[in-house]
């Protein structure tokens, strides 16, 4: 979307509220609901969907005063960005806004954590990107493999970054894909897991693109594998803790997440499937000894996934109720206990050869 | 059987006159705690109280609006003098031996009449309390006001039960009423909610029309001005009503009684018992009302009990009740506590056992001086009072506090009771009051009166929930103004600057819609719909950028 859509849309946004206002009305604004009540999961194409509820915010319901206010802080300050073609990172936007309430202690903003969802929320009220806002993310994750990038005109072989694999920025769709010589994409949950695999020289030795999400994937990783499983043709396999979080990091990565369900056809990879760890590993490769107990936030989540409409196929119906009868999770890192090699040379060639692999 | 029931007259006589020759001070000694006298602070709060009733009865029966004046003066370590003075009525001075020098000589005990003192005890137990702590006599000044002032010093003769007068002058000086001079030993004064300052402010409160002024061993002088310049009307003695009646009662006044027959008995002895109501009765018992009363058996009397309980009577009269009134109890709440919320209410007449009529007042007293301070807070107030006399000692077997703790107060928007500042007045008025014992400081648990008390004050309790719950929502307006005007001038700033407009415009409109909307704000906007939020821990779980 040009610029001055953008800044238009904004301005459109304050001047409906200002129209409250010397009506005499209570300000308002609309806004999809972004909670599990107004998500659907798309069966047929793997992806959550929002669905077309809306919640209306009115900044004379003291409830919400602080967040309306807080919104239009923020819109205020996109408006600027945008009109000035400069780019600020969510945190610098958070700096940006924050300051002390004239006559009172009270901040703004308190933390971060209080003006990042808000951006989503003006995200989907206007029906823009966060990009299109001119914010981004900090990066998060890191890409090493058999690709070579194109960046700002800039060439970048993915193969030879050493160790260190390039950080994954927040905004991927200036990337341009050459020489592409890998036969899948390997997506690690743990920043420790894709360091001994780099170590091992699996991408090299394997053929393939390892992507560190280190932890919940952020946008840029989603949006990067998405592009590469889609514009590529490459099949996207992940690899993540044998845990409920894991598990959910995984869903994410496949189907799309509740809070950014309107972005799941740019973010999600369907057709992406999980290797391990699986609750079937325990018994197969002899790691009865390095399992951890569940705690009851572990079982309390299991039973949330059970029941979340994408987590509804018979085998991860099979997975979770597996894990609560063990009563026990494993970490990546617990094959480990074979040798360091072992998750390189054996448990992760084998399993992807027989397509031991969840869906 | 005539015989047999004279033979044991007699033989209650002789008991009564053993008693009253040989051991009064024993009988005092031995019965100190039921009259009052026990505890330091307790025996000066009863002094205080037999003389103030002593006061506000005589002049109540005079018609005269009542001015009493109270001193407490410490003369050494538990040794205090005391001096009462009243406008009322003054004592003539054939009487003056008998009210001071006679215990149990009362009148009143045997009238169903509503006094302040009731059993004839009173203030010639101060009498003797003040001879047995000091072995001094008391000063009595008196004068109906007719130009002739009477001052004695008087001690009782307890072998004789009499007034021994030890100086009697009397002069000219045109005044009238009663002032007496006491001195007391192994007593202590304190301003404790129990203590005679405490007692002179709740008389003040139950008795509107009465001015008390107080000057405590401090020297502090503290007047309770009268709200009300009518005096109440004197109570007449009435006759007993038919419901709540007793058998043992019944036997016993109708063998007291001279009529000659059962139903004429009837007549006499009850009020609203008219001959209607005595054929009634006839037509529910197995036997002639023409029998003598006085042959009445037991089984019989319960019979006519039992009849009783199933015919309706016209409800008691109240002209032997004198309620203070809804008015006055008003009056007198928001001179002396001075609450921001207040509701009182007077109860038709009801019979508790002993077919005795009986009324209760209450008020609820909210904010402001409502509630005992102590020290950082305040704490829930009882006022406990019988027939406007203020109960101050054995709270915990009292009907009314029984009453007012089974009251669910958290339905009436007082979530912490015991700590509300809050005070509950509890007036009960009857011809008898059935104390606990002698000290008359409790009244027993009645069923109709714990009823009663609990009706009444349930009845004031969602009075207070009506303006407890305005109030609450008038406060949480103001809060909400405030929230929202701490969010405006940031919020008009940024707007401005989104919509391209004028931020003064802006923020001088929100005030306004701030002002109108969250004061027209009521019940409509809080069903109204519940905007919905998003849950932050869905986000928090999912969410990561």
């Amino acid at each position: 979307m040009a610029r001055e859509k953008i800044v238009s849309k904004l301005t459109n946004l304050g001047l409906n509220i200002t129209d409250d206002i010397m009506l005499h009305e209570p300000p308002r604004m609309h806004l999809p609901q972004r909670n599990i009540r107004n998500i659907t999961f798309n069966e047929k194409e793997n992806l959550l969907e929002l669905g077309s509820k809306m919640s209306t915010r009115s900044f004379l319901n003291v409830a919400h005063s602080r967040k309306f206010m807080q919104t239009i802080l923020i819109a205020s300050k996109c408006k600027e960005l945008v009109a000035k073609d400069k780019t600020a990172s969510i945190r610098e936007l958070y700096y940006q806004l924050k300051h002390t309430i004239e006559g009172t202690k009270e901040n703004t903003f308190d933390d971060q954590s209080e003006s990042d969802p808000l951006i989503v929320d003006l995200e989907t009220s206007l029906g823009v990107l966060r990009e299109e806002l001119h914010l981004k993310a900090d990066d998060k994750g890191t890409l090493i493999g058999q690709i070579t990038l194109e960046d700002s005109g800039d060439f970048i072989d993915c193969s030879k970054l050493g160790r260190s694999g390039l950080s994954v920025p927040s905004i991927v769709e200036h990337y341009k894909f050459h020489e592409v010589n890998a036969d899948y994409i390997l997506v690690i949950e743990t920043g420790a897991m894709f360091d001994r695999l780099v170590e091992e020289k699996y991408h090299l030795k394997n053929n393939c693109i390892m992507v560190s999400t280190k932890g919940q994937a952020t946008r840029g990783c989603r949006r990067l594998v998405h592009r590469l499983n889609q514009e590529l043709n490459l099949p996207a396999i992940m690899f993540t803790d044998g845990d409920p979080w894991g598990y959910y990091i995984y869903s994410v990565m496949k189907a799309g997440s509740m809070a950014l369900a309107h972005e799941s056809r740019r973010l999600g990879t369907p057709q992406i499937q999980l290797v391990g760890m699986t609750m079937t590993d325990i018994d197969a490769y002899g790691l009865e000894k390095v399992t951890e107990t569940l705690k009851e936030v572990d079982k309390k989540r299991i039973n949330e996934l059970l029941q979340y409409p994408w987590f509804q196929k018979k085998e991860w119906k099979e997975e979770l109720a597996l894990m609560a009868e063990k009563g026990v999770r494993i970490e990546q890192q617990a094959l480990a206990s074979k040798s360091l090699e072992f998750v390189a040379e054996e448990y992760l060639p084998e399993k992807i050869a027989k397509k031991q692999m969840l869906p | 059987m005539i015989n047999m029931v004279a033979v044991n007259e007699i033989h209650a006589d002789d008991l009564f006159k053993e008693f009253k020759e040989s051991s009064i001070t024993e009988f005092f000694r031995k019965n100190r705690a039921h009259l009052g006298y026990s505890g330091k602070l307790r025996s000066l709060t009863t002094v205080i109280h037999e003389i103030v009733t002593n006061s506000l009865d005589a002049c109540e029966e005079a018609g005269i609006l009542p001015e009493i004046y109270v001193r407490i003066e410490a003369l050494g370590k538990e040794h205090y003098k005391i001096k009462c003075v009243d406008n009322g009525p003054g004592i003539p001075l054939k009487h003056i031996s008998s009210v001071f020098g006679k215990m149990l000589a009362g009148t009143k005990f045997h009238r169903n009449v509503q006094l302040r003192g009731q059993q004839g005890i009173g203030v010639a137990g101060v009498t003797l309390f003040s001879q047995t702590t000091t072995g001094k006599p008391i000063t009595v000044k008196t004068s109906t006001g007719k130009g002739k002032v009477n001052e004695l010093d008087l001690m009782i003769d307890i072998t004789k039960n009499t007034a021994d007068i030890l100086r009697n002058e009397e002069y000219s000086e045109y005044w009238r009423g009663t002032e007496i001079d006491a001195e007391f030993k192994g007593v202590r004064f304190t301003l404790s909610e129990r203590g005679p300052f405490e007692y002179l402010r709740r008389t003040a409160i139950a008795n509107p029309h009465v001015k008390i002024t107080f000057i405590d061993p401090e020297g502090r002088k503290t007047v309770f001005d009268r709200s009300n310049q009518k005096v109440p009307t004197p109570p007449i003695p009435v006759k007993a009503h038919p419901k709540g009646l007793e058998v043992d009662e019944l036997i016993n006044m109708a063998k007291a009684n001279k009529a000659r027959k059962v139903s004429s008995f009837l007549g006499v002895a009850f009020s609203r018992m008219s001959n209607a109501r005595i054929k009634e009765i006839q037509e529910h018992v197995s036997f002639d009302l023409n029998k003598n009363p006085r042959k009445l058996t037991w089984a019989e009397c319960e019979e006519i009990i039992n009849a009783i309980d199933k015919i309706k009577f016209l409800a008691p009269p109240s002209e032997g009740l004198m309620p203070i009134g809804e008015k006055q109890i008003r009056e007198a709440v928001l001179n002396i506590v001075d609450p921001e919320f207040e509701a009182t209410l007077t109860r038709p007449t009801k019979v508790h056992s002993g077919g005795v009529p009986f009324q209760i007042e209450v008020a609820i007293a909210f904010g402001g001086n409502a509630g005992r301070n102590i020290g950082e807070g305040t704490k829930f107030e009882l006022m406990r009072f019988a027939n406007k006399a203020p109960l101050l000692f054995d709270a915990g077997g009292c009907a009314i506090t029984r009453s007012a703790s089974s009251v669910d107060w958290k339905r009436y928007g007082i979530r912490d009771f015991e700590n509300a500042p809050m005070t509950l007045f509890v007036n009960v008025i009857s011809t008898h009051i059935p104390y606990t014992s002698a000290g008359k400081q409790s009244i027993s648990e009645d069923q109709n009166l714990l009823k009663e008390i609990r009706f009444a004050l349930m009845e004031v309790g969602r009075k207070f929930q009506i303006y407890y719950s305005r109030l609450r929502k008038a406060e949480e307006r103001e809060l909400k103004k405030q929230i929202l005007r701490k969010y405006s001038a940031a919020f008009a700033a940024a707007l401005a600057e989104l919509a391209n407009r004028d931020e003064e415009k802006i923020k001088k409109e929100l005030y306004v819609i701030i002002e109108e909307k969250i004061s027209g704000m009521d019940a409509e906007e809080e069903n109204g719909e519940e905007l919905d939020a998003i849950p932050q821990e869905e986000i928090m779980k999912t969410e990561s950028e």
